[in-house]
């Protein structure tokens, strides 16, 4: 019994178990320390740990190991999973039941998603990528689903995108075995470069494109955002800090170990100059960019989240792309960095949902005096989400933006900063009409959200400011992650990179910010006078005399005068695309139809589709 | 008196050591603190009435008041001097007192204009208040119908002197005699006077009341006082606090 | 450098930058006076006003958020001058580049958002809302500057970009081998500085100065310490870029206040913009000239 095997049998009694004691009141700290424990097993690993089952197929055998590149994720997945197990523990998890949702199910699916992440992030071969991919991808729904009417809509536009991704990269699958004569990763990655360009081309769009998917690239983005916004509490928190990741993970194993990022190279669009992988970049960039602004007018927090977390994802992908040891360093701890903060952002929105019972960014405000510690989470989140120091978010994208002025990729570099200054405008939004401005009247008896809520996000802030304080301590994963995919490996130390050509000491960095921070504490405590806290209503209002009835807030169109200058540019180009892409179909279900006159033409429609691409590729 | 809810505030000098026995480092530190408040006077352009007029020559280039350290600020947070330009009709008036209390001391009240220190032209009216230092402590009155920007600024370097030599100090005296104001505010604008501001807290959090800043016409102002304390940031609710 | 150096380093950057910040200030305002046909205000007067805004007797605060801003707003600026070499005194910059820096300088900022949110007065929140969006809109011409710096000397060190241009003269200075975006970076630096036509999110007549309407007393006088460093670094940084840094004291600061200089002689020629028009105007000419001026030294 190898250790991967006892962390799969972990996982999965970690499922039955919260099952079979889901109606129990502990049932949720009972999932918390099972989880602890698959994290304490996944930190006794060392290099790789290849699992006991095998089969075989078509003479491949289908194996299953874990290499440090998977275990990078694997630690990730379990840190949500233990945080958000936490989360639902207490307080939230009875209101939960209440309310006559169904609690068990929902650790559950929790616990079936985790097992999936593991089984997929331990693949050795295509065979069991495809299983493990699939078995995510129903998880995931499984999680999505419980939501409610709106939460099942959004998770079968989900089903529909998963599918059509999961078809491509069966597609792929098929043409890799069909043209290298194997299904094992290390054989493929040997053989796939003595194939000619169109063939590595179209396997390369296929399983971009199907990976794509579920990490929410443009233009297969749509329906993240609301598949994850409309999921209950602590399954947005999970799906939102890993589930995506999942893509990157497998895209980062077809680009780096399959094809290499100098195989990319040679592949080329227009003659010369660009290529898939400058394609790639770009498709990043602009993942980067359009679901920032985007994020930037919803007044749903949920939905603000939701849609950063799409952004981010290009920035880990950029990185990749990049390929020196700090681009695809930055993009590796890009994910760690993303999964905390995401994490603790959701769970403060949540936190601040249990209390006052909506998200919607026009009815809070001022809650900062009622909810320090979800305020607290916000902040750390924030900050972290923007990427400023002293949060872990930005040692990962300095990383980033270093290597794009390394390799000289000014556009793709000011498409980042623009992100990344779209995100502050976006956070600064949610911060202020959630915990700032003025205290509604009928908030003003709510109190902080109970400590089983509390303790798991004041827990991903200390994770979040440490990582940043000395980010060495995570670049040690990513490195050895590095290492396993075949990229070159970062140099770091404890505070960040050394480097000739200017390096970054996180260490310095935060203790001067924080000097910095005492001596204008001394200046304002020590240097000027006493003051008086006063109530939110003795306000300069022009000489107004301001009641609790008028609200004296500025909520509404934050952005006034960057929505007149962009408002036209936004024109919904994606959901046209998708609504012309599903129109067609009909059309063609419907032609189906008229022919054959079956009972389910979409069926028939997909089995014509299949037959005629396996009578294309055999 | 006897419905007066218990304050127990602190009165001037209560806090604070014995003023003779000051070193010449505090002597010389608050000789530094009145001059540099003397050349540095932030007004509130607060224009009330027809005087306000004559301000603007008195900042632009013929005459300009930035050489004295006199800049026009926008808020009373942000502001020392109160200009009170014309004549103060009732409704103005609750606005400037809301206004002055809104202001951090040390705070200074010019009456510009005849109106202000006996009703001027308006002295008929059934609708201007004529005395405005019976609402609020004036620090320096400027006659005239209006003052030319030459008058404006002789005022103002009156002010100047008077707070170098720590002559201008009638903010305090709105504390010491709350109750005397507040009588006098009660009886232009009824019993139900109150503004958004609390200045008995203020005088007690600040060692700056004096034995009338309580008296009936506060004990009137607290029977229906809407509540003005402030929002404290907190955990638990208020029946879980331990007394 | 041993420990007592750099301790000292530390201590005097900040010091220096909040000395030669007022005099910055107070050259702004006398160059106001001058174009507006005025005197202006005396030698000292920025200090005088310091001073008695600390000195207020009676200060309001609207919560522990809003004091923890101020405190952000000049802190923040106070670690940023670390990061920023002086003649003689490199302080933090190996440990930290020009990214590092531009992202220290956002603190501040956020701090000051955070402390104007928990006053709960709707001007100073559309104050930060336009500040944020001129951040937008000026600070990507700043970043296409940095790119083109830190690629034509081959890093982000400052103090290794100065001690470059130093070592080939004047003819070498960022200024001379990069002329385009030397203008588009005081493009930037004019917008950053904050002052018309770029100082919507003031707006006194408005907006009642945005965000700091319900500030007095410390609070401004902290803002009032956090200009004179906004004016300082923004100065330093260019001349840091492009003017070669500093050979000795006399120099670096004739160049410092020359660069402040020139937008402040053309700031009070100008009402200010509407934030629309802020945006198309940095996201056409600035950004324009700076992708040209990274075009010309990439190829």
């Amino acid at each position: 019994m190898t250790l991967l095997d006892l962390l799969l049998l972990l996982s999965l009694a970690t499922g039955v178990l919260v099952w079979l004691l889901g109606r129990w009141s502990g049932a949720g700290v009972l999932a918390a320390l099972l989880y602890a424990g698959q994290f304490a097993l996944l930190g006794a690993m060392d290099g790789s740990a290849a699992a006991s089952p095998t089969f075989q197929v078509l003479g491949q055998t289908i194996a299953w190991s874990l290499d440090p590149f998977g275990r990078f994720f694997a630690f990730i997945t379990l840190g949500a999973a233990i945080v958000s197990a936490w989360f639902m523990a207490g307080e939230w998890g009875r209101r939960y039941t209440q309310a006559g949702h169904n609690l068990r199910a929902l650790h559950g699916a929790l616990a079936v998603n985790v097992l999936a992440m593991l089984l997929l992030l331990a693949s050795t071969d295509l065979v069991s990528l495809f299983i493990g991919w699939e078995l995510v991808s129903w998880a995931g729904f499984l999680l999505m689903a419980q939501g409610g009417a709106a939460a099942v809509r959004a998770a079968l536009r989900y089903v529909t995108y998963a599918m059509g991704g999961a078809m491509a990269i069966l597609g792929g699958t098929v043409l890799a075995y069909a043209w290298t004569g194997t299904l094992d990763l290390g054989l493929l990655a040997e053989r796939l470069p003595a194939l000619d360009a169109d063939q590595l081309w179209l396997l390369v769009a296929l399983f971009t494109g199907g990976f794509g998917v579920k990490m929410g690239l443009l233009p297969f983005h749509l329906w993240q955002a609301p598949a994850y916004a409309e999921a209950p509490g602590p399954g947005t928190a999970f799906l939102g800090a890993i589930s995506s990741r999942m893509g990157l993970f497998a895209i980062a194993l077809v680009l780096a170990r399959l094809v290499t990022l100098e195989g990319l190279d040679g592949l080329r669009i227009l003659p010369g100059q660009f290529g898939v992988r400058d394609l790639l970049a770009w498709v990043a960039a602009f993942t980067i960019v359009l679901p920032t602004f985007t994020a930037l007018k919803q007044n749903d927090a949920r939905y603000l989240l939701a849609w950063h977390g799409i952004g981010q994802g290009g920035y880990m992908l950029m990185g990749l792309v990049v390929g020196d040891a700090m681009g695809s360093a930055g993009g590796l701890m890009h994910v760690f960095n993303h999964a905390t903060y995401q994490a603790a952002l959701f769970l403060s929105v949540y936190a601040v949902i249990h209390r006052t019972g909506t998200a919607d960014l026009n009815r809070l405000g001022g809650l900062v005096v009622r909810m320090p510690l979800s305020f607290l989470t916000m902040l750390v989140g924030i900050i972290g989400l923007a990427g400023l120091p002293p949060m872990n978010g930005f040692v990962s994208k300095w990383l980033i933006y270093r290597s794009l002025m390394t390799e000289g990729m000014p556009l793709l570099f000011v498409a980042s900063v623009i992100g990344t200054l779209g995100t502050i405008l976006s956070v600064y939004k949610l911060i202020h009409n959630t915990f700032l401005g003025q205290l509604r009247s009928e908030h003003e008896h709510i109190r902080e959200a109970p400590w089983s809520m509390t303790g798991p996000m004041l827990a991903l802030c200390v994770i979040v400011f440490v990582t940043g304080t000395a980010p060495g301590l995570a670049l040690g994963w990513v490195a050895d992650a590095q290492a396993a995919l075949g990229l070159p490996v970062l140099s770091y130390t404890l505070g960040g990179v050394a480097s000739a050509r200017g390096g970054l000491d996180m260490l310095w960095i935060v203790g001067v910010l924080f000097g910095g921070f005492g001596v204008g504490a001394l200046l304002f405590y020590g240097g000027g006078g006493r003051s008086r806290r006063v109530h939110q209503l003795d306000n300069y209002a022009g000489g107004h005399f301001l009641s609790a009835d008028v609200r004296y807030q500025y909520s509404d169109n934050f952005y006034a005068g960057l929505m007149h200058r962009i408002g036209p540019l936004y024109r919904n180009a994606f959901s046209w695309l998708e609504s012309a892409l599903v129109s067609a179909v009909d059309l063609a279900a419907l032609a189906m139809q008229g022919v054959y006159r079956q009972q389910a033409p979409a069926l028939f429609l997909l089995m014509t589709a299949v037959a005629g691409l396996a009578w294309v590729v055999l | 008196m006897s419905d007066l809810k218990q304050i127990s505030i602190h009165a001037e000098g209560d806090a604070g050591g014995d003023p003779k026995s000051e070193g010449l480092f505090t002597r010389v530190f608050d000789e530094l603190k009145a001059f540099c408040r003397s050349r540095s006077l932030f007004m509130l352009h607060y224009c009330t009435g027809c005087g306000a007029i004559e301000l603007p020559p008195a900042m632009t280039s013929r005459f300009d008041m930035e050489r004295l350290g006199i800049q026009p600020m926008v808020t009373p947070r942000q502001a020392d001097i109160l200009l009170v330009t014309g004549y103060v009709s009732i409704k103005t008036l609750k606005r400037i007192i809301l206004t002055y209390e809104q202001m951090g001391g040390p705070k200074y009240v010019i009456g510009i204009c005849s109106c202000t220190v006996n009703g001027g032209m308006y002295w008929q009216s059934y609708a201007t208040a004529k005395v405005l230092n019976e609402y609020l402590p004036v620090d320096l009155y400027i006659a005239g119908c209006m003052p030319r920007p030459e008058a404006v600024i002789t005022g103002m370097r009156q002010l100047m002197e008077n707070i170098r030599t720590g002559k201008a100090d009638s903010w305090k005296d709105y504390y010491r005699r709350y109750d005397h104001y507040l009588g006098n505010q009660q009886q232009l604008f009824g019993e139900r006077w109150q503004t958004p501001t609390d200045v008995i807290g203020e005088a007690d959090h600040y060692g700056l009341a004096g034995p009338e800043t309580i008296g009936p016409h506060t004990a009137l102002l607290q029977q229906h006082q809407v509540p003005l304390q402030p929002l404290e940031m907190r955990l638990g609710s208020r029946q879980e606090r331990k007394p | 450098m041993d420990a007592l150096n750099l301790a000292l380093e530390l201590v005097l950057m900040p010091l220096v930058a909040f000395v030669v910040g007022l005099f910055m200030v107070l050259m702004m305002r006398r160059i106001a006076a001058r174009i507006q046909r005025r005197v202006g205000p005396p030698l000292l007067q920025p200090l005088y006003d310091i001073v008695k805004l600390y000195g207020k007797q009676t200060q309001i605060s609207h919560g522990l958020v809003h004091d923890i801003g101020i405190v952000m707003a000049v802190g923040g600026y106070v670690a940023a001058e670390t990061l920023l070499p002086v003649p003689g005194m490199d302080g933090l910059a190996d440990r930290g580049g020009l990214i590092t820096l531009a992202y220290l300088m956002m603190i501040p900022s956020l701090g000051l958002a955070l402390g104007v949110g928990q006053c709960a007065n709707p001007n100073g929140s559309i104050g930060i809302a336009r500040a944020l969006t001129a951040m937008l809109a000026y600070d990507i011409p700043f970043v296409i500057v940095i790119f083109g710096v830190a690629w034509h000397y081959g890093t982000t060190n400052l103090a290794d970009i100065i001690a470059l241009q130093q070592a080939a003269g004047p003819g070498g200075w960022g200024a001379a081998t990069m002329p385009l975006l030397a203008l588009a970076g005081l493009f930037s630096v004019h917008a950053m500085l904050g002052k018309q036509p770029f100082e919507i999110y003031v707006a006194p007549a408005e907006i009642a100065t945005g965000p700091m309407v319900e500030m007095g007393g410390k609070f401004l006088g902290g803002l009032f310490v956090m200009q004179c460093f906004q004016f300082y670094t923004a100065g330093v940084l260019y001349v840091s870029l492009f003017l070669g840094g500093g050979e000795n004291w006399l120099t670096f600061l004739v160049k410092a206040f020359a660069v402040v200089a020139i937008p402040m002689c053309i700031a009070f020629l100008f009402p200010r913009y509407r934030t629309e028009d802020l945006l198309k105007m940095i996201w056409k000419w600035p950004v324009l000239l700076g992708l040209a001026g990274l075009w010309l030294i990439m190829h």
